[in-house]
């Protein structure tokens, strides 16, 4: 029973996704078949390369810094002492907001004359100030930093569970043998959140993948394609130029990437138990 | 067009039901091929419901008004239904073709509501346009599409001109210019005060820079050109196209450069504090004006290029089309009737707190010396244009907005934007 629920909510929806790829539609007439057309076309889409590409910085950058921060910070915070629930909460703060609001609040900081340009001009730094999100050099990096800022109070809690759960006994016999403290990172914890790290890395990929309110809420995409994530390109094709059929190859690569991502993780984490 | 809105939270609500981002995506588009299931609305004779992107709180509350009368006149019902603009944009497609439509929908006339006439999605509204007769030739072509049938209902229009302010104008010194060479001169002008002369907002509001695209064009190739080029009859890639990137050239360096940063609300604020000469804007724009620097403001008409040229202004028309697929034709037309009728056209003129041309030309609109001059202006054009996105489609107006904002960075690459604007429009023709 639940597989049929599932199957009319996912599965049956997805293939007709992977159908539509497979035709032009403007949405209102109905779809005709164009064969791999949309594929070939992606294939020779500058702008679709350029949205790629930056899907990839994005998961690198994004996945790989929120997990450095939320592993850093949970270490920090992981040990009772005073205050240290205010710091976590504070870093946690952020993953409450929606993202939306978050942009609304980066898009003060980022605007001309705004905090993040008063900052830079009290440090002596104004050669530097540029239009952020307008700039294509910066536009990018610039909607990055908000969600890193989101990502790493919730990768932080991730962890901090994960820690919670090792047994105290372990480090205790660590140090017995006199391991130190970055012994004890290396060869105590890190093997022992074998478990959350899978955890980790799927929801990284995931939330790296479906990134889209954030960017469309700063830049669009744009100036001219220069922050275009897989996601946003994908919307605008859909739901601004109306190529439904091209919007649903693009959906269709998106999800090949992410089960590809998940499914190699997977692969070498059962087989390394084996 | 501007801001965010509650609907795409809907559409990442999507994204989060099916748990994997991708999958959840091509769900959704596929929740909008099984179009069968659409707003459900009152069937037969019940009231008319309309669907209205007018969300700002004085165009609503006018459009209530007017419901609230036509509802008291007892020829029929009707209930609004007010929609975020943007979920109205992405949604209207989707309203029209599902198989029990709202019944009246406010849009904009031009190629946007002649597309979905040529899908057979609108109701022929002749027989309104036959109580219509005082209504100028202009806007019954601009209702009528390929076939002859009149398909929309013109509510009012407004007019897009270089705003600036009278008392900023008098410090500085400087006269409203007539044509290209006096407009460069009054930048320079500007510019030497260490004022930026030209303000434009472009962050998140990208599309402005087409208003000066559009202008440019109908200025040197001239509107019936303007509108070919549009409707893929013209290649973006033309010499012709090129030469208004030249002329663009000559006042880049005096648009203001944090306009690229910020959107038209505010670059408007910019405007009126003085921090920029003059603003090329749709009257839209004073909605965000506090009221006293209202009568501060006036602007003048796109400077004349070529004088060969027959003048054209950019006047966008925003009205009503329905449905062809109403299940109450008679009680719909009663209502556009109403709508055209000199008596609504009045009451929400007086409303809504834009600056608004009514369309029927008995009603009268706001006696303020600014409305007045916007309509002699309009008046005086030869053609009409309506806006980059209304003459051409929805879907055009991103490449526009890419080529655009690229132009304004990377001046010195013309040829290449030219050519990936016309491949990328190519690409909207084609479907």
């Amino acid at each position: 029973m639940p597989f049929a629920v599932e199957s009319i909510w996912v599965f049956w929806p997805a293939l007709q996704g992977f159908w539509f790829s497979l035709t032009r539609w403007d949405g209102m007439s109905p779809p005709t078949f164009v064969g791999t057309d949309n594929y070939v076309e992606l294939a020779g889409d500058a702008t679709f390369r350029g949205a790629l590409l930056n899907t990839v910085i994005w998961l690198v950058l994004f996945g790989g810094l929120s997990v450095l921060g939320g592993f850093g910070m949970a270490l920090v915070l992981q040990k009772e002492r005073r205050g240290v629930g205010f710091y976590r909460a504070a870093l946690f703060t952020p993953v409450v907001f929606s993202l939306v609001v978050t942009a609304l609040v980066w898009r003060v900081f980022y605007q001309p004359d705004g905090i993040a340009d008063t900052l830079l001009r009290a440090v002596g730094l104004e050669h530097l100030i540029r239009p952020w999100l307008a700039d294509p050099q910066t536009a990018l990096y610039a909607v990055i930093l908000p969600a890193l800022w989101r990502q790493i109070g919730y990768v932080m809690v991730l962890f901090l569970a994960g820690l919670k759960a090792i047994d105290p006994a372990l480090h205790e016999a660590a140090r017995m043998d006199g391991a130190n403290s970055w012994q004890r990172l290396r060869h105590v914890t890190i093997p022992q959140l074998k478990g959350v790290n899978a955890v980790v890395l799927s929801v990284i990929v995931i939330d790296s993948l479906r990134s889209f309110d954030i960017v469309w809420s700063l830049t669009k995409g744009g100036p001219y394609h220069s922050s275009e994530l897989l996601s946003t390109y994908m919307y605008s094709t859909a739901f601004q130029s109306l190529r439904l059929g091209y919007a649903s190859a693009i959906a269709v690569v998106i999800f090949v990437l992410a089960l590809a991502v998940i499914l190699g993780y997977l692969v070498r984490a059962f087989r390394e138990e084996a | 067009m501007s801001d965010f809105d509650p609907g795409r939270r809907r559409f990442l609500g999507h994204l989060g039901l099916a748990g994997l981002g991708a999958l959840g995506a091509s769900s959704f588009l596929s929740a909008c091929a099984s179009s069968a299931s659409g707003p459900t609305t009152g069937k037969g004779s019940g009231a008319v419901t309309i669907q209205s992107n007018l969300s700002s709180p004085q165009a609503k509350e006018a459009m209530e008004k007017l419901i609230a009368n036509f509802n008291a006149q007892g020829k029929g019902s009707a209930s609004l239904n007010t929609i975020a603009s943007e979920t109205f944009r992405t949604q209207l497609p989707t309203y029209l073709t599902s198989a029990n439509p709202p019944d009246l929908y406010t849009w904009y006339a031009g190629s946007v509501a002649n597309d979905y006439a040529s899908k057979n999605l609108l109701l022929d509204v002749s027989d309104v346009w036959k109580s219509m007769g005082d209504y100028p030739q202009s806007l019954r072509t601009l209702s009528t599409e390929a076939s002859g049938k009149q398909i929309f209902m013109p509510m009012n229009n407004y007019w897009w001109g270089f705003f600036y302010r009278k008392s900023n104008f008098a410090k500085w010194g400087v006269q409203e210019p007539k044509t290209w060479t006096e407009f460069l001169a009054l930048c320079e002008t500007l510019k030497s005060k260490g004022v930026p002369p030209i303000g434009i907002g472009l962050g998140d509001t990208p599309w402005v820079a087409s208003a000066w695209f559009d202008y440019l064009n109908i200025r040197i190739n001239g509107a019936p050109f303007h509108r070919e080029l549009l409707a893929g009859k013209q290649r973006f890639d033309d010499p012709k196209v090129k030469a208004v990137f030249t002329r663009w050239r000559e006042a880049l360096p005096y648009f203001d450069p944090k306009g690229k940063a910020y959107p038209f609300q505010e670059a408007t604020t910019a405007l009126l504090a003085g921090k920029t000469g003059m603003f090329l804007i749709g009257t839209f724009f004073a909605d965000a004006a506090p009221k006293d620097a209202l009568g501060d403001l006036d602007f003048f008409r796109f400077p004349i290029i070529d004088p060969a040229v027959p003048l054209a202004e950019e006047a966008p028309t925003d009205g009503f089309f329905a449905s062809a697929k109403t299940a109450n034709p008679a009680g719909t037309k009663a209502l556009l009737t109403y709508l055209s009728g000199v008596e609504a056209q009045e009451a929400y003129v007086k409303a809504s707190s834009g600056i608004v041309l009514p369309a029927n030309p008995k009603a009268k609109a706001s006696d303020s010396p600014l409305v007045v001059k916007g309509k002699a202006m309009l008046d005086e054009a030869k053609e009409l244009t309506q806006f980059f996105n209304r003459d051409s489609s929805d879907a055009l107006q991103p490449t526009a907005d890419t080529a655009l904002t690229k132009f304004l960075d990377k001046p010195d690459q013309i040829d290449a934007i030219l050519r990936e604007w016309q491949a990328g429009a190519e690409k909207v023709f084609k479907g």
